[in-house]
């Protein structure tokens, strides 16, 4: 089957950049006027980016999980683009969240790092979905997929680990509950809806990469061979 | 049944016939024991922690070496292919993988025990039982997901890199696990307060056993 995209692609990844960056601005904005918190000051406004990207994170391995799981049931290429793609807007969220950590970290703990459950549970997810890519892109053959989706998978095992490591590791510094003025609730709910809408249109477009790179695979493949024996220019 | 002891004594007969490897193995692994007593000491701060961490930390870092020989060696004389031919369960093909990478990794475990015990004066008879259970659980995890990433890797240039990169993260729980329940029995003399860690190492046994039940078949095929 020759991969072409569906029309109405372009149209809704415009509408959902256009969207995306409309409510960033205003998350931001919204970052900017809510109230700040007694103790840390300014800086707790990092927790605006922070948590929505960790969430985002969370939603993109899950995404990949799942894809990878509907690939190797059906060997239908577009599954593993789709894993692949949110792997990799999965990383740059993950990217995003530990470097924001450890600013948090430093004004609210004294220390840029601190082996506490959830910092070390997130570094090791940082690492295997790293090492996903890493894997990815070493590999030439038709395997590549069916190895990807595997990783897709067992790699996951580690995202319960993440959500759950403050309830089941003494020691965290991490709050299990938050308590938070409704100012600052409706400004942290905007910013989840803005990266939320950011990951979606993000994965539009690298998804249309994908269709582009299987288009182009399969006319080189769909090309009449070159006749042997002729000449060089 | 028969498959997999088949498949086991097969890859112990691979390693068993190779000494020159069975030694680099041992020595390895030593070594790394030496560098890191060396590292901590002379003086130790906390021996029980600092030995328990010197001797999971060898054993893993020695046992990848282990995981890719009988995958290797397969490679080489075709006897991968020759073992799917049979028609075998994959699942079996596994489980007999499995089964020679937790006994080899066992034979350098107990070749370190005595090692790390006498470089960091630690431990002594009345908890080495306990000691030998957490290696029991500890191992069985390694060999089950050193397995099942050795044959993901297996087509894969480079492939003790890579994993390492893919090997190591996900056997940080276990790892864990494993050097914090040591530390107990060789510091305490009891395992009560870090009791919790035991479900974790199981946790992590089943869960590798289980995914190569479902993953292993789809690893095979794909890496032929």
């Amino acid at each position: 089957m020759n991969p072409t995209i569906p029309r109405w692609w372009s149209g809704l990844g415009k509408a959902l950049w256009a969207a995306a960056l409309a409510l960033v601005a205003i998350s931001f904005w919204m970052a900017s006027r809510a109230p700040i918190e007694v103790q840390m000051g300014p800086v707790q406004k990092i927790v605006y980016v922070h948590v929505p990207s960790a969430i985002a994170t969370l939603i993109a391995f899950g995404v990949t999980f799942a894809a990878s799981i509907a690939y190797l049931a059906t060997k239908d290429w577009r599954w593993d683009g789709l894993a692949a793609s949110s792997c990799e807007i999965g990383m740059v969220f993950a990217t995003v969240v530990m470097i924001t950590g450890p600013l948090w970290a430093r004004s609210a703990w004294n220390t840029w790092w601190t082996w506490e459950p959830r910092l070390t549970t997130f570094l090791i997810l940082w690492i295997l979905y790293a090492g996903y890519h890493v894997v990815r892109a070493s590999l030439r053959s038709e395997s590549r997929r069916t190895i990807s989706s595997v990783m897709g998978i067992v790699f996951f095992v580690n995202l319960p680990l993440v959500w759950k490591s403050i309830e089941w590791w003494r020691g965290s510094l991490h709050p299990k509950n938050v308590t938070m003025v409704p100012e600052m609730r409706v400004t942290l709910l905007v910013g989840m809806a803005a990266w939320m809408i950011f990951y979606a249109a993000a994965l539009l477009q690298r998804l249309r990469l994908e269709w582009h790179t299987e288009a182009r695979a399969f006319s080189d493949t769909a090309a009449p061979a070159p006749s042997e024996g002729r000449a060089q220019p | 049944m028969r498959t997999i002891l088949a498949v086991t004594m097969k890859d112990l007969r691979l390693h068993a016939r190779d000494a020159r490897f069975l030694a680099t193995l041992a020595l390895f692994s030593a070594s790394l024991v030496l560098i890191l007593s060396v590292a901590f000491g002379p003086i130790f701060g906390d021996p029980a922690k600092e030995a328990s961490a010197t001797l999971w930390g060898a054993l893993f870092f020695a046992g990848v070496l282990g995981l890719t020989r009988a995958l290797d060696l397969e490679s080489e004389s075709g006897g991968g292919d020759a073992l799917r031919l049979t028609g075998a369960d994959p699942y079996a093909l596994y489980l007999g993988k499995t089964i020679a990478n937790f006994l080899l990794v066992s034979a350098d475990f107990l070749i370190l025990l005595p090692i790390v015990s006498i470089f960091f004066d630690v431990g002594n008879l009345r908890v080495l039982p306990g000691v030998l259970g957490v290696a029991a659980l500890g191992l069985v995890g390694y060999a089950a997901w050193g397995t099942l990433f050795a044959a993901l890797a297996r087509g894969i240039r480079a492939r003790e890199l890579l994993l390492s990169v893919v090997l190591f993260p996900s056997l940080v729980p276990l790892w864990i696990g494993a050097v914090k329940l040591t530390n107990a029995l060789w510091g305490d003399g009891t395992i009560d307060p870090v009791r919790d860690w035991i479900k974790v190492l199981a946790v992590m046994d089943v869960l590798g056993l289980a995914l190569a039940a479902f993953l292993y078949e789809l690893i095979q095929e794909a890496t032929e």
